[in-house]
């Protein structure tokens, strides 16, 4: 199977913001964070699943995401993370560096 | 950082969670597998190949917060060991008086430890009870007689809740009654304290604290020997052979090991005993203020004491033996107490003979026997927590201390605070930063403070055993209880001290810092508050300084009537070697003239006690005693030698002192005191009257007068007592103190004396060898104990708050030098500038008085019990103690007003 190349390793650092874009439209769980990633890039971003704990971890203990327990769309008692006013603000700060670095590497592939 | 601490902290919960977020990620993936059709097995398989390697994603996520939070903590940790190398004379100051604090708090509670909070060495302590009884004290005032079951005692009384009278001794037939068939205790063994007989070993002998036990004593404690086997009931009953355990310290001491001992044969008052079993090291008894070398089964006695032992067994009305119980297995104390309460009443109820005895009698109270009998801790609780509350004291200046100069270096460091602030660090990051610094500071003072505590608890120890023989089991040690609350004092005495400068400093108002690096008025001002802070703490410790200073004068300056200097006094007991009347009477009296004969020697006499300790070692003469009609009360009498009044320079004024010429068959003599002849025989001689002894019947006739002197302890509360002389020939004698008056250092003379005791009886061992002035001492070591150290403590107190204050005011006059500078430009006087800084220092000055005067009267009334001749709110002392701390705070205030005096405004407005 060709995952494992699809595997997301293009853009280090970048799973920390795809999960803060993921919780700032609502709160979830583990694995649906990762579906919800993969079913939004229709299949093509698949995140190797368990790096997004060490992520999880990483994020909360920077303050920018709480994780509380809660109950899943299937009655089962998980940890639900929901983004704090710090993990916008580093959202928006991820995003405009993403955005510079897209747009940089567009010119240089762009340029002729 | 804080969030970071939880995490750590709880690593464990969050481990769980985790493990417990991945498994239902795999649960949800494999469910979702499933439904698109996937195998079970594939399934599981399929998900946990997507997920990745399980452990090591716990791995990582653990190692995220872990490797974050240690990765700054060695940031600050290097930081804070260069900046402490900068500062090389402020850290110094600081580890050292911080050790000074922390070692004084390491070394009482390590003594609080080992005297109230450690349990005995043996197995289980827990389930061990002492058998105690409560009831009501005999009445105030003679005249009414005090009714009770008890109608004769060997053994102790201690106050206890609501004045009653608490005791541990019982009648013998008590412990049998409990014994029978008791449901709650599985062991109940009794116990007594033989005090010091002479034991013998190859001739040699020494004096032996010793103790007696019943047969189950051993198996009830569940100790086991460490050679041979432990007394048993076989050896407690009539007839059995004379058995006895040493401790595992004698036995290498005499006989070269545990082993050596077994079935060696050792004489015990005259008595040949066989040494059957040895005491493991650590065991010292039930009793941590004693230490017995010697342990004999109960009924042995019968052997040592005689017919007089014999009574005592079957006696129901005479206390004297002390118990304890073990609890059987799931029964508690509560339930314990429940039981046997009753049946004590009913067993001591068929004891009382009269309806007041039967209106009084003892009541059953069982308390918790795991730390052993509770003697020492009687003895030393209040004083140790009296000293707890010095030191703690001293930790508080010195904490306060250390806060006011990291404030004043804070000022200091406001550029370079600023600057990090300014750069986008965070202000808690910078608060851990500083924090980090004062908790290594103070541990580091913690570790300092271990060496300055195992000094101190030498010295304490030394102190606080002053006049008891060997406290063995008054080792304090440090152990881990302790090192822990070292470790945590340091830490907690760091974030105390740091907490306030740290947030000082990283005060948010980056810019005014920035442009010019001054400003700090704030900052004056909570130096202010500490100064005055440890003024206050300092002027309490001073009057508990004072006060006890004032007992030991009160208590040194006590009238004795008697030499104090120059006298050796030393005890012997030829009874316990086998000598009997009437010949004992002329061996001691041999012995004194063999004494007076040593060169060096004015005068030799004999007594039975020393003066001081009279009152403890009871009266030679048993009864009433009549002048006429009249009986004589409150006489203290004391047999004495020939001699006495000349050996203890007290002056006769009538008539003869006891000498030679008062012989066993002669006609019995007594001398009286001026006080007792007065009483009796107002202006009269009482010269060739007579004093008519009417248990023992027959007459003294009184054949002088002595001036009046102190018989019995310094602190007892009656001006100076009657007191009788009686001729210690014509007593029967046991244990007797000799006085020898000497020309020079009396104890020079220890090694003649020891020889000719060796020479008229090798079997009779020479104790409590002491000068007079020892011996007195002795009898008043806790209050000089108190004065040594508090004086001590107080002078510390002082001299760290002087720094304080001296540190203060420098940094006020530092930041005033150009305002100093205008002034005198404007003209302002040298002698004005130095009162302006001055009047600031008295100000503190008075402000720390005003606040800690009431606090001093408070506290001073809680060491009531300890002072002597003196009130708690003593005038003279406070006043003192007020004059002390001004002139020390003027004195810490003048060198920063001097230093401000000399401004010189050209310089000073020049710099500006």
């Amino acid at each position: 199977m060709g995952r494992k190349s699809k595997k997301n390793d293009s853009l280090p650092g970048s799973l920390d913001m795809l999960i803060l874009r993921t919780l700032s439209l609502r709160d979830l769980h583990g694995y649906g964070i990762v579906q919800f990633i993969q079913q939004s890039s229709n299949n093509e971003l698949l995140i190797e699943e368990g790096s997004l704990y060490p992520a999880l971890q990483r994020l909360e203990v920077n303050g920018w995401i709480d994780g509380v327990w809660g109950v899943t769309s299937n009655n089962r008692r998980a940890r639900i993370y929901k983004i704090t006013a710090a993990g916008r603000k580093q959202l928006a700060v991820e995003t405009r560096k993403y955005a510079k670095l897209t747009l940089a590497i567009a010119h240089v592939m762009g340029a002729e | 950082m804080l969030r970071r601490l939880r995490y750590w902290l709880d690593s464990g919960r969050r481990s769980e969670a985790l493990r417990e977020e991945m498994e239902l990620h795999l649960a949800e993936r494999v469910a979702e597998l499933q439904e698109d059709g996937m195998t079970p097995e594939g399934a599981r398989a399929e998900a946990r190949r997507r997920f990745g390697n399980v452990g090591q994603k716990q791995e990582e996520s653990r190692e995220i917060w872990m490797t974050r939070f240690l990765a700054e903590l060695g940031q600050d940790l290097r930081y804070g060991c260069r900046t402490m190398m900068v500062n090389k004379a402020f850290s110094a100051l600081a580890v050292l008086s911080l050790a000074l604090g922390i070692g004084a708090n390491t070394a009482i509670y390590s003594l609080m430890e080992s005297i109230l909070l450690r349990s005995l060495p043996v197995a289980d302590p827990e389930s061990l009870v002492v058998l105690n009884w409560h009831g009501q004290p005999p009445p105030k005032g003679g005249d009414r007689r005090w009714e009770s079951v008890v109608h004769g005692i060997q053994g102790m009384f201690w106050p206890g809740n609501k004045g009653s009278l608490v005791s541990g001794i019982f009648p013998y037939p008590a412990l049998e009654t409990l014994r029978e068939e008791n449901p709650v205790f599985s062991t109940v063994f009794g116990y007594f304290d033989g005090h010091n007989t002479t034991r013998a070993v190859r001739g040699e002998a020494v004096s032996t604290p010793t103790e007696y036990v019943t047969g189950e004593y051993f198996r009830g404690l569940s100790v086991s020997p460490a050679a041979g086997r432990l007394i048993g009931s076989e050896d407690d009953r009539p007839g059995a052979a004379p058995a006895a355990v040493i401790s595992f310290a004698t036995s290498q001491n005499r006989f070269g090991g545990p082993t050596n001992a077994i079935g060696q044969s050792i004489l015990v008052d005259n008595i040949s005993f066989t040494v059957i079993g040895v005491t493991p090291p650590e065991f010292f008894g039930v009793d941590p203020a004693k230490a017995p070398d010697l342990y004999l089964p109960l009924r042995t006695v019968l052997l040592l004491e005689g017919a007089r032992a014999a009574r005592q067994f079957a006696d129901e009305n005479f206390y004297w033996i002390e118990m304890m119980g073990r609890l059987r297995p799931g029964v508690s104390l509560a339930q314990a107490q429940a039981v046997l309460a009753p049946r004590f009443h009913q067993w001591v109820a068929s004891t009382a003979t009269t309806d007041g005895e039967r209106a009084n009698l003892p009541a059953l109270i069982l308390n918790p026997g795991a730390a052993g009998l509770g003697s020492l801790r009687r003895q030393f609780s209040k004083p140790l927590f009296v000293l707890l509350a010095m030191v703690g004291l001293i930790l508080a200046i010195t904490c306060a201390n250390i806060a006011n100069l990291l404030l004043a270096r804070a000022a200091a460091r406001r550029r370079e605070m600023a600057i990090r602030l300014s750069l986008g660090a965070g202000r808690l990051r910078v608060v851990r930063q500083l924090l980090t610094e004062s908790v290594m500071l103070a541990s580091l003072g913690g570790a300092l403070g271990v060496v300055f505590a195992i000094w101190g608890m030498r010295t304490l120890t030394f102190l606080l055993s002053f006049g008891q023989r060997r406290n063995l089991t008054l080792h304090a040690e440090l152990n881990w209880s302790v090192l822990g609350v070292t470790a945590a004092l340091s830490v907690i005495c760091g974030l105390l001290f740091g907490l306030a400068p740290a947030i000082q400093s990283t005060r948010p108002d980056v810019v005014p810092a920035l442009r010019d690096g001054r400003g700090g008025g704030q900052r004056r001002r909570a130096m202010n508050v500490l100064v005055v802070a440890q003024i206050a703490m300092s002027f309490v410790m001073l009057v508990a300084a004072g006060l006890f200073v004032r007992t030991l004068n009160n208590l040194h300056s006590v009238q004795l009537g008697y030499s104090r200097e120059n006298i050796l006094l030393f005890s012997l007991n030829a009874r316990q070697a086998g000598h009997r009347d009437p010949e004992i009477t002329n061996f001691y009296a041999d012995l004194r003239k063999r004494f007076e004969a040593i060169p060096g020697v004015g005068s030799a006499t004999l007594s039975h006690s020393s003066l001081i300790s009279a009152g403890m070692a009871g009266s030679p003469i048993k009864g009433e005693m009549k002048i006429g009609a009249v009986t004589i009360e409150d006489a203290g009498v004391l047999a004495a030698g020939p001699r006495f009044l000349t050996t203890m320079q007290i002056p006769l004024l009538a008539g003869r002192e006891i000498d030679e010429r008062d012989q066993r068959g002669s006609p019995p003599v007594a001398v009286i005191s001026e006080k007792m002849a007065r009483t009796y025989f107002g202006n009269e001689n009482p010269v060739g009257r007579r004093i008519r002894l009417v248990d023992e019947k027959r007459d003294l006739e009184i054949v002088g007068v002595s001036a009046n002197l102190r018989y019995g302890g310094l602190k007892e509360e009656e001006e100076s007592s009657m007191t009788m002389f009686v001729a210690a020939s014509q007593i029967s004698p046991e244990r007797m103190t000799y006085a020898l008056h000497t020309s020079g250092d009396p104890l020079r003379l220890v090694k003649s004396v020891r020889e000719i005791v060796w020479q008229a009886d090798s079997r009779i061992p020479v104790t409590n060898v002491a000068t007079q002035a020892v011996e007195i001492d002795k009898t008043i070591s806790r209050e000089l104990t108190f004065a040594k150290l508090c004086t001590g403590f107080a002078v510390l107190a002082l001299l760290i708050a002087c720094v304080g204050l001296y540190g203060t005011m420098s940094y006020t006059v530092a930041r005033q030098v150009s305002e100093i500078g205008i002034r005198m430009a404007l003209g302002a006087q040298r002698g004005s500038v130095v009162w302006m800084v001055l009047r600031r220092v008295l100000l503190m000055a008075a402000a720390g008085l005003a606040i800690s005067v009431p606090a001093a009267l408070f506290a001073s009334r809680l060491v009531k019990s300890f002072l002597f001749g003196t009130q708690p709110n003593d005038p003279a002392t406070l006043a003192l103690a007020g004059a002390v701390l001004l002139s020390a705070a003027i004195l810490a205030g003048y060198v920063p007003a001097r230093r401000a005096s000399r401004i010189d405004p050209l310089v000073a407005l020049r710099h500006e």
